[in-house]
């Protein structure tokens, strides 16, 4: 289903863009990326709710009595005001005397393509993210056990089919031989023979034995984990489209053991702004507004959030995803699709948010871990990440690709072990090392290339477990 | 070589030679108290469940392969920016537990301590810290502890409301004719201002008293300098200290201050001029200062008055009685005296005498020394004891007569810690209303009509002024844990003292300290900027009060002091874990040996051993085993307690320690020990004596103790036997012991290198005399195991350890501090008995000299992380190894069982998880009950699991584990370095026992770093490594115990 989709809009998108010519699917791309760079930290990517600054779908049109002055506003919306510009006046009393940023740089070329871009975005709405990563999915080689099957089956026919041979030559050697009375062994007799149960036997115990100690090895490892969170949160669009650092979210990394998964309140850094989702509208986001006790209609915490019940709540909440449903689609009341939308949304945000243990919407996000370690086991992020500079995809893989989140290493011992032997301490930098004497010598004669953590003992039990 | 080659002993049976220790020392499970391991084994696991559990593990992992559980991973709502989830916040605050107190820095992870430290900003304490201090992380996740206010019901009690409460409380209050608020000392300026202005609107008065008072004294010395105060010692200035009976080192007004002191002139810091002070010890049986006396004087509870008149004659020339002292005690007085008239200006002389006279007779003999003002001094005069036994009298009289009509007690436990507490316990129902400010349903405190519980110290906001000048703050380090109020609190509302000014308790200290400190201070000009300084530092000291001179007249008391009486006496003491026993309920402190008898869970009475001159001992009475049950009769009331054979016990008297036995106040302390508080007498002029001569001997039932919980002969280490077929004296150990055919056992510690120790005077010689004896072993260390190794231990870094035997006072603030540090579990009276403690560090007590009144050195002994160690070649699945910073290391996950290693080590320092003491693993059933009968398992519950730090593996049962050199310490230490780029620092890497330590015994540090302290103290000539003639090529160094003993006495 997905896949169609997604083949349907670059098909779609590849037609338009041969439509439009190349020349303006490049004007596209500039519009695209200085609109990242400059424009999308106050209006909304999806041009059609507002933001810090209102939406921009239709800008050209509202400023159609001023066309020129729509350029100077840009450019420096506070001189346009000054002057009087009527346009400029409204704008600036609707939302409340905030001053949009200058950008005195911005060429005419660059800002025709800006709003070339954002009318592209108006009239076909947001293209699904991830083309490449999509189209460039492998399709997986069916690989089929039916061989070995098939293989092992006609072993098998042929292991019967010589027994009976030698059971019948053995039958006419003793007819000939005269030793009477002869009899011959039935199918049945030869496979319940003592020999044929003892190698069946045998071959149980070996593949019992080899099963277990691999499932005992792999007890409690969960390479390629990706469980369902209570929030659809994608890192593909946070660490991937947005290009946020990981560090900014995950501020243990640098300084403890922990990388820490983010408060809420780090969440509300940013989606005290980006109110409603690209992806799933208010489906999510309320969410971390629910769990930090946020009204996003009034832009207040609310008061007292301990002790408010869960009616107040749902008011608040399911106002805010009917408004927004309502500015989307353009309508003044509810309809039938709408009032479902709205219920099951709450629904959804009541499920995510309680469990057996916390009944309360109010409080933290339990996510589901994905990372785990057993407790005789210490793993410090500050050693990994600040001193020995490994970046996070090191362990982690493209997470900026990765619309759910999924271990992507083993983590078991023999992985530690092997990245230890082969990754090479930031040995030249760092004061700390200069204890290590002899490596330093060996490395002025040239008889050392690199210090490698097992070199400083990084193989040792006590180094993680004590 | 005579001064390293004298016997040196651990223990009776063990000089003696004694039949049935010999006969049981052939067989391991046959030495004291290993007996039952092989008959019960006090599980209700069997191979059945085990074969269920298997069956049921194999099923699990095979489910678990299908479907992995959720694991919840739950992050802050809006996190604290003071928090970072994994490294450790440091509080500045201030333990207080009845009249002890300790500047300390808490460590917290996630918002919840786990360890204390001390606080090096302190000059009270400069960074020490005691067992005690140490444990009380541990009270405060008490099970036991009350968790929501309570008033009397009809059938018991009933959970209330603080409003309730408050209301009952407060009208209670305003209508009380007498009211008297009960409390020990009280130390903190503010809580003492919210006292009196409540005294000045009710008709309330405040009563404080120490259940081990220092009454007499504090009477003394206001007469002598008109302020009712305990002088600041300077152990540092004296070359002479002269005790009589104050055990200063281990329990008496300040011991972590005082043992710091005393042990900056106990160091050796000059080899040519050691310069070290004299310390002479009177008293009854061996204290811990006693213990590291270089004289003791032998005496009678009862002849204490005529001790110290005796001295005082001797050096202020009076002419006070001085009744009928041994010989002995005399000749060591007369040196005590003359010594003491040789150091005019720079002694102390000091008792915890309870009498008046004798108190002045002490001042009188500091005032002729001229110590005043240069030894001991005013300014910073102590005002950790204020208790008044007068006043307590006095109050229990009015409550006899029915003229109190309100009792609150705060802290105080007077239906147990004094001598009429039956006589309390009674006149209680004479009172109207009785609240209890309590921590835990004590004594007291279920005589009550109203409980309203307390926070801990660590919930608390507060102050203390320790000693004058110098003051320090109480902050909270943990939201509370219960519904909980902390005390001042709950006064100012029943008061009537919150208002909007002052809304809690916390506004209430920032006020006072506004009004006073603040005030009287001109660095900071904001009181929130120095509010904020100040709390940060924990400590705020000014230059305190003025100096006072002596003005009374001792003469006039020479002829009052007790008179010696004859006959049999038993003498009450305190001791150095348990205190007045307020801290019975920690399973810390209950399992922590004392230092000198090496005894744990209960209060052993301690006998004499008399010596025939032969060496034969004889016990006391006809007692012929340690832990033999005797009666002994007070009056009409007799009890009964197992007894143990004291070295440096006075004839004819008897010791035991009080603050056992207790009746109520939580689940670790029930039915441990007897209660000795009925016993204690009240004197005439009604100061509470702490011994008493109207005992009776009823002699021994024969019988012994079921777990004696002493740790004496567990796991002692160089001992030697003669083979049985050649004779040749071969090295054995307890396991050794039980195979091989020896004959006969020789004694412990014969010849072996683990204690060196000579006279101050003889220094020269025995440098010289060591270093040929070291390098006699060194001859044999040529070749190491681990070739390779030695290059790598020549760069990065090459762990080392020094421990100063001179320093070290045996407090076992270490071994409490290790215990909180690295989660090693409380094992509980039973498993004590049967030797299976799991402390990874132990003060090990060793006496050399004269037999009947032997010295005593102590010594810490951990894992020593042998460069050449044994017990890693023996593993057989590698589970202990080496590693190139050279740590002895020991992989849990990898130990299966087999215990080779701790059979092979020398310094029998490996532990073996017998039981699963934590709970960490999954089978429940394996959990073995920390007391008897109470189904308490330590560690199993939520609550007390708090306490663990997170940067340590909780092992389960079945593997060995030991000291790993704080290895957690280390690595962080390592990786603050390499995140600032810089070289390691000494500071980085301190282990637990290090910062825990009063005196500053141990160091800890780099091999490879010659810059650092380490390095510094492995320079000294005096250091020796134990048993290093085995090869074995220990990291850790010890210095060698020096005396200074008056060779006068010597011949």
């Amino acid at each position: 289903m997905r896949r169609s989709q997604i083949i349907f809009s670059s098909l779609l998108s590849m037609i338009l863009l041969l439509g439009m010519g190349s020349l303006q699917a490049q004007d596209l791309a500039e519009g695209k990326s200085l609109f990242r760079t400059n424009c999308q930290s106050c209006h909304n990517a999806n041009m059609k709710a507002k933001m810090t600054g209102p939406a921009l779908g239709g800008v050209e049109e509202r400023w159609a009595d001023y066309p020129e002055d729509l350029y100077r506003w840009i450019r420096n919306s506070q001189a346009l005001v000054a002057e009087g510009n009527p346009r400029a006046v409204e704008i600036y009393n609707e939302y409340n005397g905030s001053v949009m940023t200058a950008f005195p740089n911005l060429t005419d070329e660059n800002i025709s393509n800006i709003l070339a871009y954002i009318d592209d975005i108006y009239v076909n709405g947001v293209p699904v993210v991830g083309q490449v990563a999509g189209g460039g999915a492998v399709v997986e080689k069916e690989t089929s056990n039916w061989v070995y099957f098939g293989l092992f089956g006609l072993l098998g026919v042929l292991a019967i089919v010589l027994a009976r041979v030698i059971s019948n030559l053995n039958y006419m050697v003793q007819l000939k031989e005269g030793n009477a009375p002869a009899e011959r062994k039935t199918l049945l007799e030869s496979l319940t023979s003592k020999s044929v149960v003892g190698f069946v036997l045998f071959g149980l115990i070996v593949l019992a034995g080899y099963f277990t100690v691999n499932n005992a090895i792999s007890l409690g490892r969960q390479q390629g984990y990706a469980p369902e969170q209570p929030i659809a949160f994608s890192h593909e669009t946070h660490a991937g489209l947005n290009q946020i650092e990981c560090q900014y979210c995950h501020d243990g990394a640098r300084r403890s053991k922990h990388s820490v998964i983010p408060a809420a309140n780090t969440c509300m850094n940013c989606h005290k702004a980006i109110k409603v989702g690209s992806k799933h509208g208010t489906a999510e986001i309320t969410k971390i507004f629910a769990s930090v006790g946020y009204d996003p209609n009034t832009d207040l915490y609310i008061d007292d959030i301990e002790n408010i019940g869960r009616d107040s709540l749902e008011n608040i909440y399911k106002e805010w995803i009917t408004d927004n449903y309502l500015l989307a689609e353009e309508l003044s009341a509810l309809d039938q699709t709408g009032e479902e939308l709205v219920s099951e949304q709450w629904d959804n945000l009541v499920a995510s948010l309680t469990n057996e243990t916390k009944d309360k919407i109010y409080g933290p996000i339990e996510w589901a871990r994905i990372h785990h370690l057993p407790d005789h086991v210490y793993f410090n992020h500050a050693q990994h990440v600040t001193v020995g500079e490994i970046e996070c995809q090191t362990c982690h893989g493209p997470v900026e690709e990765m619309e759910v989140l999924a271990q992507h290493s083993p983590l078991s011992m023999g992985w530690c072990i092997n990245c230890h032997r082969e990754t090479e301490v930031q040995f030249k930098d760092n004061e700390y090392y200069a204890s290590y004497t002899k490596y330093h010598d060996e490395i002025a004669n040239g008889s050392r290339k690199a210090v490698t953590v097992e070199d400083i003992g990084g193989l040792e039990c006590q180094k993680c477990h004590y | 070589m005579k001064t390293t080659k004298e016997t040196i002993w651990i223990g009776e049976e063990d000089l003696t030679r004694d039949e049935q220790f010999l006969q049981n020392a052939q067989k391991e499970t046959s030495l004291p108290g290993a007996t039952d391991l092989a008959v019960e084994n006090n599980l209700s696991s069997n191979r059945r469940d085990f074969l269920k559990y298997l069956g049921f593990g194999v099923g699990a992992a095979a489910m678990a392969s299908c479907e992995i559980p959720v694991k919840r991973a739950i992050p802050y709502v809006v996190k604290p920016d003071t928090i970072v989830p994994g490294v450790a916040t440091y509080y500045a605050t201030t333990f207080v537990h009845g009249a002890d107190v300790l500047p300390v820095t808490v460590k917290t992870r996630e918002g919840r301590p786990i360890k204390i430290e001390g606080n090096s900003l302190s000059s009270f304490s400069r960074g020490g810290t005691s067992a005690r201090a140490q444990a009380s992380v541990l009270d405060l996740y008490d099970i036991d502890r009350l968790r929501e206010p309570m008033s009397k019901a009809t059938d018991g009690w009933a959970a209330a409301d603080w409003s309730d409460i408050d209301k009952n409380v407060s009208t209670a209050l305003k209508s009380a004719r007498n009211a008297v608020l009960l409390t020990p000392t009280i130390m903190s300026p503010s809580a003492l201002k919210l006292i009196s202005d409540m005294s000045a609107k009710f008709n309330l008065k405040h009563v404080q008293y120490d259940a081990i008072s220092s009454a007499a004294m504090l009477d003394a010395n206001e007469e002598s300098f008109g302020e009712r105060v305990i002088p600041d010692y300077h152990f540092d200035k004296a070359d002479v200290i002269v005790s009589f009976g104050a055990d200063f080192l281990g329990t008496w007004i300040s011991p972590v201050e005082f043992a710091a002191d005393y042990a900056d002139r106990r160091k050796v810091k000059d080899l040519k001029n050691p310069n070290l002070s004299r310390h002479f010890q009177v008293e009854t049986g061996m204290s811990l200062s006693g213990s590291n006396a270089d004289h003791r004087a032998v005496i009678k509870p009862s002849q204490m008055g005529s001790a110290i008149a005796y001295v005082y004659n001797k050096v202020a020339g009076g002419s006070a009685p001085t009744g009928s002292l041994s010989d002995n005690a005399k000749k060591v007085l007369d040196a005590a005296a003359k010594n003491l008239r040789g150091a005019s200006g720079h002694s102390i002389v000091i008792s915890d005498s309870n009498n008046k006279a004798e108190q002045m007779l002490i001042n009188g003999i500091n005032a002729v020394l001229g110590n005043y003002g240069k030894t001991m001094g005013f300014a910073h005069a102590s005002l950790q004891r204020k208790g008044s036994d007068k006043e307590l009298r006095a109050f229990l009289r009015d409550m006899q007569a029915g003229n109190v009509d309100m009792l609150i007690t705060w802290g105080a436990n007077p239906a147990y810690n004094i001598p009429e507490a039956a006589a309390f316990v009674e006149a209680a129902s004479k009172v109207k209303t009785k609240v209890a400010l309590a921590y835990k349903k004590d004594e007291t405190t279920l005589l009550a009509d109203h409980i309203a519980p307390i926070h801990h110290n660590l919930e608390s906001w507060g102050d203390v002024e320790a000693k004058k000048g110098m003051l320090s703050t109480i902050q909270p380090t943990i939201s509370p844990l219960f519904e909980t109020r902390q005390a001042e609190e709950s006064l100012m509302t029943w008061a009537g003292m919150v208002s909007d000014e002052t809304p809690d308790y916390h506004t209430y200290v920032k006020m006072n300290w506004k009004s006073t400190a603040f005030a009287g201070q001109s660095q900071f000009a904001s009181f929130d900027t120095f509010w904020n300084y100040v709390l940060q530092d924990g400590v705020f000291e000014t230059s305190g009060g003025a100096e006072a001179s002596f003005g009374g007249n001792a003469a006039s008391y020479g002829s009052r002091v007790t008179k010696p009486s004859a006959g049999l006496e038993i003498d009450f003491i305190e001791k150095v874990a348990l205190g007045d026993g307020s801290y019975a309920n920690n399973p810390w402190l209950q399992e922590m040996p004392d230092p000198v008898t090496r005894c744990s869970w209960g209060n052993y009475l301690a006998v004499p051993v008399s010596f025939d001159g032969n060496r034969n001992f004889e016990g006391f009475q006809g007692v012929e085993h340690d832990s033999e049950i005797v009666e002994i009769g007070f009056g009409e009331n007799s009890i009964t307690t197992p007894c143990i054979k004291q070295f440096g016990q006075a004839k004819d008297t008897m010791s035991i320690a009080l603050g056992y036995g207790r009746g109520a106040g939580g689940t670790c302390s029930k039915g441990i020990g007897v209660d000795l508080y009925p016993q204690l007498p009240v004197d005439s002029e009604g100061y509470t004596q702490y011994y008493s001569t109207e005992v009776d001997w009823k002699g021994s039932t024969k019988r012994k103790e079921k777990w004696y919980s002493s740790v004496q002969y567990h796991h002692t280490m160089g001992v030697t036997a003669p083979e049985g077929e050649t004779g040749e004296i071969i090295n054995a150990d307890e396991q050794a012991i039980a195979t091989l055919p020896v004959k006969g056992f020789q004694g412990s510690l014969v010849d072996r290198s683990i204690i060196r120790r000579a006279h101050a005077d003889d220094l020269h010689d025995f440098t010289h005399d060591l270093q040929h004896e070291r390098e006699h072993h060194q001859y044999l260390n040529a070749a190491g195991l681990y070739p390779g190794h030695d290059d790598l231990y020549n760069q990065g870094h090459h762990w080392g350890m020094h421990v100063d035997l001179n320093a070290c006072t045996g407090c076992g603030a270490c071994t409490v501090a290790c215990m909180a540090e690295n989660n090693v579990p409380v094992v509980g009276k039973k498993e004590v008995a049967r030797h299976h403690e799991m402390t990874w560090l132990r003060i090990d007590r060793y006496y050399y000299g004269d037999v009947e009144n032997p010295s005593v050195v102590y010594q810490p002994m951990m894992c020593q992380h042998c460069d050449n160690a044994p017990c890693e070649n023996v593993c057989p699945v590698n589970a202990t190894n080496h590693s190139s910073e050279g740590l002895n290391q020991m992989a849990y996950n990898r130990c299966v069982g087999t215990r080779y290693c701790a059979n092979n080590c020398p310094y029998k320092v490996r532990r073996f998880n017998w039981l699963d003491y934590t709970t960490a693993d999954t089978w429940p059933d394996n959990e073995p009950e920390l007391v008897q009968g109470t189904g308490l398992e330590f560690g199993a519950d939520d609550l007390t699991r708090m306490v663990l730090n997170p940067d340590v593996t909780v092992r389960s049962r079945g593997v060995i584990e030991k000291c790993s050199f704080c290895a957690q310490r280390l690595q962080e230490g390592k990786l603050t370095a390499k995140k600032e780029g810089r070289k390691l620092r000494d500071a980085d890497v301190k282990t637990a026992c290090q910062t825990a330590c009063p005196t500053g015994a141990i160091t800890f540090g780099d091999r490879n770093n010659p810059d650092g302290e380490l390095m510094t103290k492995f320079a000294s000539p005096l250091n020796y490594i134990a048993l290093e003639e085995v090869n074995v090529q220990s990291s850790v160094q010890y210095s060698a115990r020096i005396n200074n003993k008056d060779k006068s006495l010597e011949a």
